[in-house]
């Protein structure tokens, strides 16, 4: 079962299209921003799985001589407070970025597909418990209810992991299960079950492939979300600790300290989350084009 | 419909209901308890000292019945005593709460304000340079941390002010407290804002492809008088409910800004006691948090069912 | 021209008042002062932090006080508070006090014995059993000596002591020794208390506002000079400074400017006041030595030669940090040792290279090496004043074939974890409240203290706390006290970094403010300070 055609979308869409180049070029004529978007995000992802080797310096080493030492010279983008190179810790912190953004979202996104399935095509008593988990769930804003979890978990790379995954869940499962619901009684469905097939694997093989569309868009719009998250918790002190030179983190330190004399603690990292999450929402607004034209913005 | 209504508001007090177990329980896995704290406040670790704490407080009471003595409190409005002040969390709380719904309500203007026009304005000159300019610009609301821009904005106004807007001392006049609320309302507001526009946007859009503003185009009303009259007022339809639900939202946003710009609201008040693990104010400002979003929630599904006969709900 | 006329009047005013400093005082005027947190509670004697202190010991008085008008706190230089004097008995372990009268608290009760009786009984753990006037006790190891409390008449009161203790009027000298008054409850003392002291306590606002106004039936006649204290708290420490230099506040939090948040003030705010003074806080390791690999003192040797102070300083505080042993180094301390001394102690000599050589020839000797290098963690309180030293520890511990890696602990758990040696190595900071050896050698190293939560032992070591205590020829106390800091460095008992220094600002007009250069914990009272405005 194809879930989505491409081919047959950008046929609709006039474009006349060979090979993956061609298609390639095709779509970003068409989503401009989404091209940048996607620029934006290979380069954030290819920073993170290749920052040995982008940083110049060891992102821990302190340095006396270069405490907040200004941008230029041996330091690209300065060093902080501890004489640390910023360049290099923020090459590092996309790692940590990226480990929360995917982390978190494979992690929510694994929880709330398996609720949001098992409610939606078993329905019953096990659907009516779940929704009104995802209820409770969703009766607290998504910074909110990351931070008691966070709290509660305690600070730590995994426990934020877990805590932003968490407060994920219940909009995934929503939007599987209201998938899954149209599903059920779909003819091919019908087919399978007459076909003697388990219903976990009508479940799993036939209608999972069919909710994708929504779920990756909803997916690439959460990245950014997850990433923010994570900043604003590492910035009240309750997201992932030193010696993580996480984003957010380094927000909070500098901040607190030295904005007057060293703006580009605050500056530099500042603008490393906010373009990565530029680029997660352009690609995340050019892929719900891209899966549902008809809400196309 | 009437049986509907009792069945939403059933459904809301079982959500407050377990939303108030929910964090009744994560509380206490939080490591450390306030006995801890009060404890290694004054720097040492006193057995003896400790147990007394947590006996005065009730912290060795079985957990159900710790739980039992919070809601039957609730039911009877006394949330308890705040742990560190030793003052009942409602004179702790209560006085914070218009601090942060004044800072919300003028977020939540400015957003409009900004984000409806702008959405308009981008939807009517669809794939213009306007409209990506106005796009990106929309999405780089989204993009940029709040407390980071906030965090600009205050470095901006010592560098050409020479001061900072930041609550000192109680305003005394409503115009005072507005002029201290309005730049880190600008801070909260912009995200908003953003999001505004985009589905002022979206849903522009979708009316100006109905049939009836074909009709009305082909009619021989002028592009304007379609834009604004007829396609704007039913695509704010779908912007009202955003914007309510923005409403509680907003309140992620006001965590971060009021720490920044130290603002004494409720926000940064739970992210305080949170810290200070004063349970008696974290339970009261969660629920506080949860109520206003489960009523948000209710109202917009009464307004969509009112303004949208379309809509039915016979289940 | 006016304007020259005014302003050669304006210098030759300046002029004259600098020669007549003290007929300047003026009456009146607010202070406004930041506030860096919320303080745990208001009740001095159940709280171990300047948060408590800086904001609530304008409430009260104490017997006794380090005189106010002098930079260095010593025990030859200690002024009535309460007391009008006070002497000893022949055996000196009688301590009686005569006190001022006609002295009421702020409810307009009457202060007399009584309250300084139960005040004491309260923190010797001898207060009766219905009393709740202290819920918590940090400094009961102050008072192991102190058998009983007399009184004689409502003006009169005496302190037995077990044996004689010099270092006792010390503490009661300290900011943390306030009197108590007895018909106040302990919730009252921690929300709003009731003291004698020069400003009354008005509103103490969680998270945002403490204030405070004029005692206007102050027993010091004349004082206090100011009208009121404005406490905001702000937990930002960029939005606190921003609003020092835009002139929102007319005195920082105590030590709250960094040296280089310094440089930032005085260039944005020329005319401010800085001075900087130690902040009786020593960064120290703590060393778990009753598990492998520490329990062997070789690599707890190794461990001490590590050490690069001066590199810490230069980072943290841009080389104004103070090397020293457990007690604060001369000129601002009095009892630690001189440096000279202090380079003779493993660890601490000029030679930073020869000390690592010798380190790694340790380690070697133990097994490790380049290519093996030992794996530890380095625990710490989650906190930034205790991560960044731990931060920079672990950069030097690579140097001896050590690879750290940071354990960042809830700073709610931090004693705890401490407590029940749930750590190998441990970055800590321990402070004193009084520049005193009785104070800190009890605190942290005695076998009986509660606060000795590294539980170290040595029967040595107790037995010449004891003997120092009870010294009273000052010059061979000394002796015994450096007998005593060089045992712990030798033994790595908790080997100490350095001693902080940080900053304290005020507006220029901010005047008859003196900080004491041995304790952070003294100095506001606020009674002497005035607004030139």
């Amino acid at each position: 079962m194809a879930t989505f055609d491409h081919d047959a979308a950008l046929a609709r869409a006039g474009a006349n299209v060979s090979g993956f180049w061609g298609r390639a070029a095709f779509l970003a004529r068409r989503y401009p921003l989404g091209a940048a978007g996607l620029l934006l995000v290979v380069l954030f992802v290819v920073t993170a799985v290749f920052a040995p080797w982008i940083a110049n310096r060891d992102p821990f080493t302190t340095n006396a001589r270069a405490s907040l030492a200004g941008p230029g010279g041996g330091y690209w983008l300065g060093a902080d407070f501890m004489g640390r190179d910023m360049f290099s810790r923020i090459v590092y912190g996309a790692r940590i970025s990226l480990a929360v953004a995917a982390g978190a979202t494979v992690l929510g996104f694994a929880i709330g597909i398996a609720i949001g399935l098992a409610g939606g095509y078993l329905g019953g008593w096990l659907d009516l418990a779940t929704q009104r988990v995802m209820d409770i769930m969703q009766a607290l804003p998504l910074l909110v209810m990351a931070l008691v979890m966070a709290a509660s978990l305690g600070p730590s790379l995994q426990n934020t992991i877990i805590a932003i995954a968490i407060a994920l869940v219940p909009n995934v499962a929503r939007v599987v299960r209201s998938s899954t619901l149209s599903l059920r009684e779909q003819p091919f469905v019908e087919a399978a079950r007459a076909a003697g097939l388990s219903e976990l694997r009508i479940a799993v093989r036939h209608v999972l492939p069919n909710t994708m569309a929504p779920l990756i868009v909803l997916a690439t719009a959460q990245l950014g979300s997850a990433i923010l998250t994570e900043a604003s918790l590492s910035f009240l002190g309750l997201g992932v600790p030193e010696p993580h030179p996480s984003w957010g983190r380094m927000l909070s330190e500098s901040a607190a300290e030295y904005v007057r004399t060293a703006p580009w603690l605050v500056i530099f990292p500042g603008i490393a989350i906010s373009l990565t999450v530029f680029g997660t929402n352009l690609l995340g607004d050019a892929v719900r084009d891209i899966f549902d034209p008809r809400e196309r913005t | 419909m009437g049986a509907y209504l009792t069945r939403r508001v059933l459904l809301m007090a079982l959500t407050l209901f377990g939303m108030s177990v929910l964090i009744f329980v994560m509380l206490r896995l939080v490591p450390g308890d306030i006995a801890d704290i009060l404890v290694d406040s004054a720097g040492i670790v006193d057995a003896a000292e400790k147990a007394k704490i947590v006996r005065e407080l009730g912290l060795d009471k079985p957990i159900h019945e710790q739980y039992f003595g919070w809601i039957s409190g609730l039911a009877r409005g006394d949330l308890g005593f705040a742990y560190v002040s030793e003052r009942p969390a409602l004179e702790e709380i209560a006085p914070r709460i218009p601090v942060s719904a004044n800072l919300a309500l003028l977020a939540l203007i400015y957003s409009v304000v900004l984000g409806v026009p702008l959405g308009v304005i981008s939807a009517v000159r669809q794939n213009t340079a306007l409209d990506y300019g106005l796009r990106v610009v929309s999405l780089s609301g989204l993009s940029l941390p709040s407390f980071w821009l906030a965090l600009l904005i205050l470095m901006a106004s010592v560098q050409w002010f020479g001061t900072i807007p930041i609550y000192k001392v109680e305003p005394r006049s409503i115009w005072d407290e507005f002029l201290l609320l309005s730049v880190p309302a600008l801070a909260v507001g912009f995200r908003s804002s953003a999001l505004i526009m985009r589905l002022t946007r979206s849903s522009m859009l979708e009316v100006m492809r109905q049939d009836y503003i074909r009709t009305a185009r082909s009619k021989g009303a002028t592009a304007t008088s379609v834009n604004y009259n007829h396609a704007l007022r039913n695509a704010l339809l779908p912007v009202v409910t955003i914007i309510g639900i923005e409403a509680a939202f907003l309140i992620g946003g006001l965590i971060v800004t009021e720490t920044v710009f130290n603002i004494p609201g409720v926000a940064r008040f739970l992210v305080e006691a949170i810290l200070w693990r004063d349970y008696p104010i974290v339970q009261n400002i969660v629920m506080l948090i949860a109520f206003i979003t489960v009523l948000v929630n209710f109202v917009v599904d009464m307004a969509y069912m009112v303004l949208d006969p379309r809509i039915k709900y016979a289940d | 021209m006016r304007h020259s006329a005014g302003l050669a009047a304006t210098v030759a005013f300046a002029l004259s008042t600098a020669a007549l400093p003290a007929l300047a005082q003026k009456q009146g005027g607010v202070l406004k002062v930041t506030h860096r947190d919320n303080p745990p509670s208001a009740s001095i004697h159940e709280e171990a932090t300047i948060s408590t202190v800086f904001a609530f010991m304008p409430a009260f008085n104490n017997l006794v006080i380090f005189d106010p008008k002098e930079k260095r706190n010593s025990p030859d230089k200690i002024v009535g508070d309460l007391a009008k004097s006070w002497s000893y008995d022949a055996t000196e372990t009688k301590l009686t006090f005569k006190l001022h009268e006609g002295v009421k608290w702020h409810d307009g009760k009457p202060f007399t014995s009584a309250d300084v009786k139960c005040t004491w009984d309260a923190l010797a753990g001898r207060a009766p059993a219905d009393s709740d006037l202290i819920r918590k006790n940090p400094r009961k190891v102050w008072y192991i000596n102190l058998k009983e409390v007399t009184t004689s008449g409502p003006h009169e009161v005496t302190f037995v002591l077990g044996r004689p203790q010099p270092s006792f009027l010390g503490m009661l000298a300290s900011g943390y020794t306030p009197v108590y008054a007895c018909h106040v409850s302990g919730r009252d003392m921690r929300s709003k208390p009731i003291g004698t002291g020069p400003f009354k306590v008005v509103e103490f606002k969680r998270n945002e506002s403490i204030k405070l106004v004029r005692n206007p039936d102050y027993f010091k006649k004349g004082k206090p000079h100011l009208d009121g204290l404005d406490f905001k708290i702000v937990s930002n420490r960029s939005t606190r400074v921003l609003g020092f230099v835009a002139g929102e506040f007319d005195l920082t939090f105590d030590s709250d400017i960094t040296f280089p948040l310094l440089k930032d003030v005085k260039s944005q705010k020329p005319d401010a006041v800085c001075e900087a003074r130690p902040t009786n806080v020593h960064s120290n390791l703590i060393v778990n030595r009753d598990s492998p690999p520490f329990d062997n003192p070789k690599l707890r040797e190794a461990l001490v030669l590590a050490l690069d102070r001066k590199t810490f300083s230069d980072i943290l505080s841009q080389g104004n940090e103070i090397p020293g042993a457990t007690l604060l180094p001369p000129p601002a301390g009095v009892w630690g040792m001189p440096r000279t001394e202090m380079e003779k102690l493993p660890g601490y000599g000029p030679d930073l290279e020869k000390n690592r050589a010798e380190a790694r020839k340790i380690m070697v000797g133990l097994g490790y090496g380049p290519s093996k290098p030992l794996k530890i963690k380095i625990a710490t309180r989650n906190i930034a004043i205790y991560r960044d030293p731990a931060v920079i520890l672990i950069d030097q511990l690579k140097a001896i074939h050590i690879e750290a890696e940071l354990e960042p602990i809830d700073t709610t758990v931090w004693h705890t974890k401490v407590q029940q040696k749930a750590y190998q190595v441990g970055l800590n900071l321990t402070g004193a409240g009084v520049d005193d050896p009785d104070v800190v050698f009890y605190e942290n190293f005695h076998s009986t203290s509660d606060r000795n939560y590294t539980a170290y032992k040595n029967p040595e070591v107790d037995k010449l706390i004891d003997a120092q205590s009870s010294e009273r020829n000052v010059e061979k106390r000394k002796a015994l006290v450096r007998e005593l800091e060089t045992i712990l460095v030798r033994d790595a008992a908790r080997p100490p970094i350095n001693h902080n220094v940080a900053n304290t600002c005020w507006q220029p007009f901010v005047k008859g403010l003196v900080l004491q250069h041995n304790s952070i914990y003294n100095g506001w009272r606020f009674e002497d300070v005035w607004i030139d405005r």
